[in-house]
């Protein structure tokens, strides 16, 4: 009977022991003064790489602080960083979209960076941002974050099929009559003069890129917004919507400029198997480094009247700690400030700096593209703060794919897609 | 006597209780937290009020929640039958007595163990219009056309049905296996004395005698393609649009795409109470036959 006992009593401490271990170990890193930082981000491609290096950097020029760089997978991202917040286990600093910012601070994931910045002493100079973006970064006129970039949607082009075509100006631009009528012009003459094998136009047949054109021709119509100024429901401008998206539509089945269901688009530029693309600016640095594609880049066309485009800008975030640290806080702004006054290094993948002061560098104005990329990033249309666009964009992909792949008219998706925002906002949790 | 058959009990609970506490952690404990949840405008980081059954009332009329439910049991509909059928041929040739036997078992076994991210990019590659193998193979044989296996609403069900056949058939193929070797020999035996044809042996003798395990393999099988969600997930994700997204895939996009964990809980009990009661269907089907024979 006794030893019975020792068994179980055994078995008990074995069990708590080893509970007790997993989290005495987070904590040793700190005992040697060095202050280490977990950042999360969502970065692949050659976006990832360059942010590395600026990691890598900072390390290099801060012997007392550590940026630990975790790199997680985009499309689970979000979920990842609410979750990890949830349980107790938040980043130091990490990456958000502007857009999806109203919705993290909805959930209370963020924490407003004037207070840390009070706390911290540290000088951030809110006149040196780009005023257009850092506008969709206050809430309730609290900064909540840093902004280090905008990406807009913006149209490439292959220089020697163009040429081929006779379709590049003098200067090398070009030559795209003006409105609908224009751009389908200019894609029909590539498309009689371009060797069989090569598209004029490649893009996804679904997902985030022709959505994102979408956009941009919603609101070239001058169209206000997606949701009431008063955020309660759908503000869809139905004419404008469905004449967006059966001009995309057409690209597709009516004219056939696009090829339907292209595994990867992306490539399809790159191996120059097309004449144009339309995608974020930070496919740029992917192009430049591919051999022999000569490219251009240059604003989407203005087709319905006024030059509008779709764009996102990536921010620095600081989530809510269990137990806030003022070291940890004033070592993660610095990184943060780090990052900002390296745009330079960040625009190396095609992305425009939030901060200006990055624009006069030399380093800047000899990057290709750069300076017509920050006239576009003015003209990015962004969307209203809501706590629910990031359930609003997933309701316009599903509904907008189903016009692309001709399963349904745009008049019926987008009475379903008025039905679904109006009800989301209704019953949403988030208020 | 007596004693000694509880200090025997004693002596089982140090072995017994890592496997129990995990057990009641992580499944019992969350099975019951969801049920709480349901009751609750619950997000994802924290409890908001108690609603009542209003979750409920929500599901009820909820389009989108019954067209999920519907793909999910059109993949049911579609999976099963031919899930069981398959399984039962490819058994019977791999029971057949030849060289290639081992082969046989093992090449139909063998998609069984990857795992379902390996099995779907496996499928995308081969499935990929334009340069996909699928596709190329058809254009060498001189058929000119460029179906979109994975963009079409009905050719993308045709192809995680067939994905998912050749993937797990190979289990359901094991069981009927062990069932067929353990039919007598002197069933055979003696009907082949009694002019027994092939057809007649078959019919007579193999199939009553699997009945059994393959009403076992049905039961599983319904609720196996029920959870249907990772395949879907990464091959077409749901899509074009919504029209092959699963049951489970709208549960988890609720709870961790839109936050509402309560909903995502409603939803979850919803399916259960569905499963509860096919399986309920099926075990009193089953035991009712049985007094039978």
């Amino acid at each position: 009977m006794k030893r019975v006992f020792v068994v179980l009593l055994c078995s008990i401490a074995l069990f708590s022991f080893s509970t007790a271990c997993s989290t005495a170990g987070s904590t040793s890193e700190s005992a040697k003064g060095k202050i280490t930082l977990q950042y999360w981000t969502l970065f692949g491609g050659g976006d990832a790489e360059y942010m590395q290096q600026i990691v890598d950097k900072f390390n290099k020029t801060h012997p007392n602080i550590h940026v630990n760089n975790m790199q997680l997978d985009s499309t689970q991202y979000y979920t990842k960083l609410v979750s990890g917040v949830a349980a107790g286990r938040s980043p130091d600093v990490a990456i958000s979209h502007i857009t999806m910012m109203p919705e993290l601070e909805n959930l209370g994931i963020l924490s407003p960076v004037d207070d840390i910045i009070n706390e911290t002493k540290v000088n951030v100079k809110w006149d040196d941002f780009n005023q257009n973006i850092l506008k969709s970064s206050i809430f309730n006129g609290e900064h909540y974050s840093l902004p280090i970039d905008t990406h807009p949607f913006v149209m490439f082009y292959n220089k020697k099929y163009l040429k081929e075509a006779g379709l590049l100006d003098a200067s090398g631009n070009p030559i795209i009559g003006k409105g609908p009528d224009g751009f389908l012009n200019f894609l029909q003459q590539l498309k009689e003069k371009l060797p069989d094998d090569v598209a004029p136009f490649s893009l996804s047949n679904g997902g985030d890129d022709p959505y994102r054109l979408w956009w941009a021709l919603y609101f070239q119509q001058g169209a206000e917004g997606i949701v009431s100024k008063d955020l309660q429901r759908s503000a869809l401008d139905m004419d404008k919507a469905i004449k967006a998206a059966q001009f995309i539509k057409d690209l597709y089945f009516k004219q056939k400029f696009i090829p339907r269901n292209i595994a990867d688009f992306y490539q399809m530029f790159q191996t120059q198997k097309a004449a144009i693309t339309m995608t974020g600016v930070w496919a740029t640095g992917t192009w430049a480094s591919t051999k022999g594609l000569d490219f251009g880049a240059m604003n989407i066309p203005n087709i319905f009247g006024k030059q509008v485009t779709w764009g996102d800008s990536h921010n620095l975030i600081f989530p809510v700690q269990k137990n806030p640290d003022p070291k940890k806080q004033k070592a993660a702004l610095e990184f943060a400030k780090f990052v900002e006054e390296n745009g330079q290094m960040w625009a190396q993948a095609g992305h425009v700096p939030a901060n200006t002061t990055n624009w006069d560098k030399p380093d800047f104005t000899k990057l290709p593209y750069r300076k017509e990329y920050t006239k576009v990033a003015s003209t990015v249309a962004f969307p209203r703060q809501t706590a629910e666009f990031g359930g609003i964009k997933d309701f316009m992909m599903e509904d907008l794919d189903t016009i692309w792949n001709g399963s349904v008219s745009p008049e019926r998706a987008f009475k379903k897609l008025n039905n679904q925002i109006n009800d989301l906002l209704k019953n949403s949790i988030l208020k | 006597m007596r004693n000694k058959r509880i200090s025997g009990n004693i002596k089982a609970i140090p072995f017994l209780l890592p496997f129990f506490v995990v057990y009641v952690l992580f499944t019992i404990w969350p099975i019951i937290k969801g049920l709480q949840m349901s009751f609750y405008d619950w997000s994802i980081i924290k409890k908001i009020r108690f609603i009542g059954l209003e979750n409920y009332a929500q599901m009820l009329h909820d389009p989108d929640f019954w067209a999920s439910l519907w793909h999910t049991t059109l993949f049911v509909l579609f999976s099963t039958p031919t899930m069981v059928i398959l399984a039962l041929v490819l058994a019977l040739l791999a029971n057949k007595k030849s060289k290639l036997q081992a082969f046989y078992r093992g090449a139909y076994f063998l998609p069984t163990i990857l795992s379902v991210s390996v099995i779907s990019y496996l499928a995308i590659f081969m499935l990929q219009p334009y340069s996909g193998f699928i596709n190329s193979f058809l254009h060498l044989i001189g058929i000119h056309a460029e179906p979109f296996w994975m963009a079409g609403p009905h050719l993308a069900w045709v192809s995680i049905v067939g994905v998912t056949l050749w993937w797990t058939v190979g289990f359901n193929m094991i069981l009927f296996l062990a069932a067929l070797q353990d039919i007598p020999d002197y069933m055979y035996e003696a009907a082949k004395i009694d002019g027994a044809t092939r057809w007649q042996l078959f019919w007579n003798i193999t199939l009553p005698q699997l009945i059994p395990v393959g009403r076992i393999i049905l039961l599983l099988q319904v609720l196996a393609s029920y959870k249907i969600f990772a395949q879907i997930m990464l091959i077409t994700n749901g899509g074009p649009g919504t029209s092959t997204r699963p049951i489970i895939q709208y549960i988890y996009q609720t709870g961790f795409h839109k936050y509402n964990l309560g909903y995502a809980a409603t939803m979850s009990y919803g399916l259960f109470v569905i499963l509860l009661i096919l399986s309920i269907l099926q075990l009193k089907g089953q035991t009712s036959q049985g007094g039978e024979s």
